[in-house]
């Protein structure tokens, strides 16, 4: 190489050497052109790249970190909603690359709820995108991957689930498809779950699962038994307003809520009103005591015979055809006799009390599904009479449970709650009956249990106390003879209260145990036995067969016939 | 050039517009590796800092070299590395598939690495020995044309495609600013496009898979296309800003293989976004810009060669990576420099950057070139 430079002449290189300098440089702007060109593809393949792409929606930045959405949790700490991640399984049909059969086949291994023939046609599919499975968990999204085909793709979600089941699905309520809260608590307390600061802590509902659990069997039980349509159970803290349980059965499942027929999303206990029948005469009761009217409990009302107020005629279900003293009114639960006590206590006074229960309002619930009561239109003086025995006017289960709670807890009516209350939180309330009026009703209550039509709902130690109501659903302009509303409402332990128990089914039939009869005594008065039995040692209720309420002041109140002396 | 001045003199004059933008790169590079070993500091990030830092320090020291001594050591440097070439195709250590590094007992040298910047130098230096009238003859072309076809054919026959094309790349780069006629390097595409396809059947099989599947990534979706169709989702799935620091899936869910490596622009760019993507390749920009610049003011042709020569290579390592990231060049194992994890990418790209700095600090006097 070295006699390659010797070559050339030395006048000619100055002038060669400018040129190839002015060459090197115009080469230089052509290469750093291409250099640009070849950048610019690369900057548009990357915005490319990032345009058409399918991109969860979403921030999730904390992902991981905080749920989305807060747990519900029961009174006692068990999850009943929570929240966990999981993916949608879809498939596009057009990208399949690897071999449709044996893909086919894996996925029919995989997600079994489609058949071999069905995936076949989806993978031969003209469509572009389709689902193969929502909600499912890691462990199948990995088999799913393992496959190793790429059409089928994977999008994160994250899922409500409900660890409970159908238990108090009705509360708890549910979130749509979308995540949306759709009803219940869920719905109530849309904004607290949500809220960003206090999403990663549970939410305490008033609810205690395992009493929950008896309830809702207690009563399917009985559903089952008598045939009834449906039914609805309640236990309520008498001191707090607290919502233990409620249950409105048949129920659904709130992890598949579209799978159940609409019938049964809807909550019997605060949606549905009812003519809650005799139940009601616990009230006029407690009314005419509080308000003076009736002073003495030997004092005997005339109920030998139906009562004919103008066109309309009153009669008893169980008549003693005889003058019958405030205990009997309610053992016998005499519609005669309480037309009398109402008759006397007036159209004001009625009324009032029901304002002070909350009857001319939709009940006091943190629920969104709430039934405004039918208030009489006209409160004539029949409209007085009739309503003291609870017909005429139709409040919801929980109105009756609440006003249960109000009479037997010394007189102080406070707004029920779903949600936990600490002590501190408790409601003043206000009153509705003296505490001396208050406590002579928990005596002819459990009087009604010891004597009357509530004995079936005896258990021996838990001085259970109540009302029996049955009622003939309304129908066209009159009442069905034989569909009835069956309701027992009974307060338990009777000598120093703690909680309510309603129980109530709709249209039940009797059976060759009950002699036929459907009526509350027979079909629900012996579902509140059962729930006291099973739910009062978890309530922290011993059964005590030494322990009676006091029943000072009604000795030889109920008359029994010469026959039975003997 | 004052060797006697000040310690602090001589690092206030150290370029440090171009050294900021280059601990920029690194530094977003151990970010990323980082993030890809789910927030820790092992394997990856700790012991590529290390190296960063020293090979940093091997650049800047190289800064001071003098021409004359850079030119002096051009063919004897050639000589040795076509040597070690030759050892590698004998002695190497087969790793990856392929037969492409010499251990040497304290590290695992990759010479074929070392020839890209080396075919720069040694042909710029043979066009500046070359006589201004012989560029237009037979003899400016086929020393040249054997200095970059031997070291070529060496490396496919490792087989190393990415490597050998990217020395060709910075050879014909060299050939074509040295002033050859067009018209050569006009028929030398052509004759490529004919010799390819014909070339084809004598490719390796994974050569052959990796082309084929550039052209059609789901023919082999679980095989060679995985690769790209994992790297495509990662890169789309970071949206503007990114998913944001340690929370791509893509790459945390091994769902992207190499993406400590190769496929690191995919990790970055599925937790930083398309901001962070476009961040790296404007970067990449600046500095291959900075090195153009400091060519178009060289005072020398063979400073003037072997600036162009080794910006190019800095353009080609960052332009094929990118490509094949993003599909749109066949996968040829072609690491992103500064960034991706390894040795062999960084020394390469850090030794190039020594030299224009010490180009650059010619043209000043012994001054820093802080012109990008």
């Amino acid at each position: 190489m070295t006699a390659l430079v010797a070559r050339p002449a030395r006048q000619r290189f100055a002038g060669q050497r400018e040129q190839a300098v002015a060459l090197v440089h115009f080469r230089l702007m052509v290469v750093m052109l291409m250099f640009a060109g070849i950048t610019a593809v690369i900057a548009l393949r990357l915005v490319m790249l990032w345009a058409f792409s399918d991109r969860p929606s979403g921030a999730d930045a904390l992902h991981g970190l905080v749920p989305p959405r807060a747990d519900l949790v029961d009174r006692n700490g068990v999850v009943l909603a929570g929240t966990i991640d999981a993916w949608k399984i879809a498939v596009h049909p057009q990208k399949i690359i690897g071999d449709r059969e044996a893909i086919a086949v894996r996925l029919a291994q995989l997600l079994p709820e489609r058949s071999l023939d069905v995936y076949r046609r989806i993978l031969h599919s003209p469509r572009k995108f389709i689902y193969l499975r929502h909600e499912a968990l890691p462990e199948l999204v990995q088999a799913v991957n393992a496959i190793g085909e790429p059409g089928i793709v994977f999008e994160r979600e994250t899922r409500r689930y409900y660890p409970q089941g159908s238990l108090a699905a009705h509360v708890v309520g549910w979130t749509d498809q979308d995540g949306k809260a759709a009803s219940g608590m869920e719905l109530s307390l849309d904004k607290r779950l949500l809220d960003p600061l206090r999403r990663n802590r549970a939410v305490a509902l008033s609810i205690d699962s395992r009493v929950q659990a008896a309830v809702e069997s207690e009563l399917m039980a009985a559903i089952t038994k008598f045939s009834a349509r449906a039914g609805t159970g309640i236990v309520l803290d008498v001191h707090t307003g607290e919502v233990i349980a409620m249950a409105s059965l048949p129920s659904f499942d709130p992890n598949a809520p579209a799978k159940a027929p609409i019938a049964n999303l809807a909550n019997q206990a605060t949606l549905s009103v009812y003519e809650l029948g005799s139940t009601f005469k616990v009230i006029t009761v407690a009314n005419a005591i509080d308000s003076g009217v009736v002073t003495d409990m030997h004092r005997r009302f005339d109920a030998t015979e139906p009562l004919h107020i103008g066109r309309f005629t009153i009669h008893d279900d169980h008549p003693q055809r005889r003058f019958l003293d405030v205990p009997e009114l309610l053992v016998y639960s005499s519609n005669i006799a309480t037309a009398r006590v109402a008759d006397e206590v007036g159209i004001d006074r009625t009324r009032a009390m029901f304002h002070k229960l909350g009857f001319d309002r939709p009940v006091d619930i943190e629920l969104g599904a709430r039934g405004r009561p039918l208030w009489p239109q006209f409160w004539a003086r029949v409209t007085n009479m009739t309503v003291a025995y609870g017909h005429g006017i139709a409040v919801t289960p929980l109105h009756l449970a609440n006003a249960y709670a109000s009479i037997a807890n010394g007189g102080i009516w406070r707004p029920a709650t779903l949600m936990r209350r600490d002590p501190d939180q408790i409601p003043s309330g206000r009153r509705v009956i003296s505490a001396a009026t208050s406590a002579r009703m928990r005596q002819l209550m459990r009087l009604v249990v010891m004597q009357g039509t509530g004995k079936n709902a005896e258990v021996a130690g838990f001085r259970i106390g109540g009302k029996t109501g049955t009622a003939e659903k309304p129908h066209g302009g009159g009442y069905q003879r034989n569909a009835l509303v069956s309701t027992f409402a009974a307060v338990f332990p009777m000598d120093a209260p703690r909680y309510v128990v309603v129980a109530m089914l709709d249209e039940p039939h009797g059976t060759v145990d009950t002699g036929g009869y459907a009526t509350a005594g027979m079909v629900a008065a012996p579902i509140v036995g059962k729930i006291v039995a099973r739910v009062g040692p978890l309530l922290g209720v011993i059964p005590d067969d030494r322990r009676e309420v006091d029943m000072t002041g009604l000795e030889n109140t109920i008359w029994k016939p010469k026959a039975d002396k003997h | 050039m004052t060797g006697n001045s000040l310690i602090p003199g001589a690092i206030a004059r150290l370029p440090w517009r171009v050294l900021s933008l280059v601990i920029a790169l690194g530094a977003f590079g151990l970010v990323v590796l980082y993030s890809a070993a789910g927030g820790h500091v092992r394997p990856w990030a700790f012991s590529q800092g290390i190296r960063f830092v020293g090979l940093l320090g091997i650049a800047i020291g190289l800064s001071r070299l003098k021409e004359d001594t850079l030119k002096q050591a051009a063919f004897p440097m050639f000589g040795v590395l076509m040597a070690l070439l030759v050892a590698v195709e004998l002695l190497g250590v087969v790793g990856g598939g392929s037969r492409r590094w010499l251990n040497l007992g304290f590290i695992n040298l990759q010479p074929s690495e070392l020839m890209k910047p080396a075919i720069v130098i040694t042909l710029a230096r043979f066009y500046d020995l070359l006589p201004a009238g012989e560029i237009r003859r037979w003899n400016a072309i086929w020393p040249a044309a054997a200095m970059i076809g031997v070291p070529f054919g060496l490396v496919v026959l490792q087989p190393d495609l990415g490597t050998a094309v990217m020395i060709a790349a910075g050879g014909l780069v060299v050939m074509f600013l040295a002033g050859l006629p067009l018209r050569l390097f006009i028929g030398g595409i052509a004759l490529v496009a004919v010799a390819v396809p014909a070339a084809y059947p004598f490719l390796h099989d994974y050569q052959r898979n990796r082309i084929e599947t550039f052209f059609d990534p789901e023919r082999d979706p679980l095989g060679d296309g995985y690769h790209i169709i994992q790297s495509k989702i990662a890169i789309g799935s970071g949206g503007i800003m990114g998913k944001g620091f340690l929370q791509g899936t893509q790459s945390h869910l091994d769902y992207l293989p190499e993406g400590h490596t190769d496929f690191v622009f995919a990790t970055m760019a599925e937790e930083w976004g398309l901001f962070g993507g476009l961040a790296i390749i404007i970067a990449f920009l600046m500095l291959v810009n900075w090195g153009m610049r400091v060519s178009l003011h060289a005072q020398s042709r063979f400073m003037r060669l072997t600036a162009a020569g080794l910006a190019t290579t800095i353009f080609f390592y960052f332009a094929i990576n990118l490509m094949m990231v993003m599909g749109l060049a066949p996968v040829v194992g072609i690491p992103l420099p500064l960034v991706s994890f390894g040795g062999s990418a960084m020394m390469t790209i850090m030794l190039s950057l020594g030299v224009l700095m010490a180009i650059a600090r010619a043209e000043r006097g012994g001054s820093s070139n802080n012109a990008f």
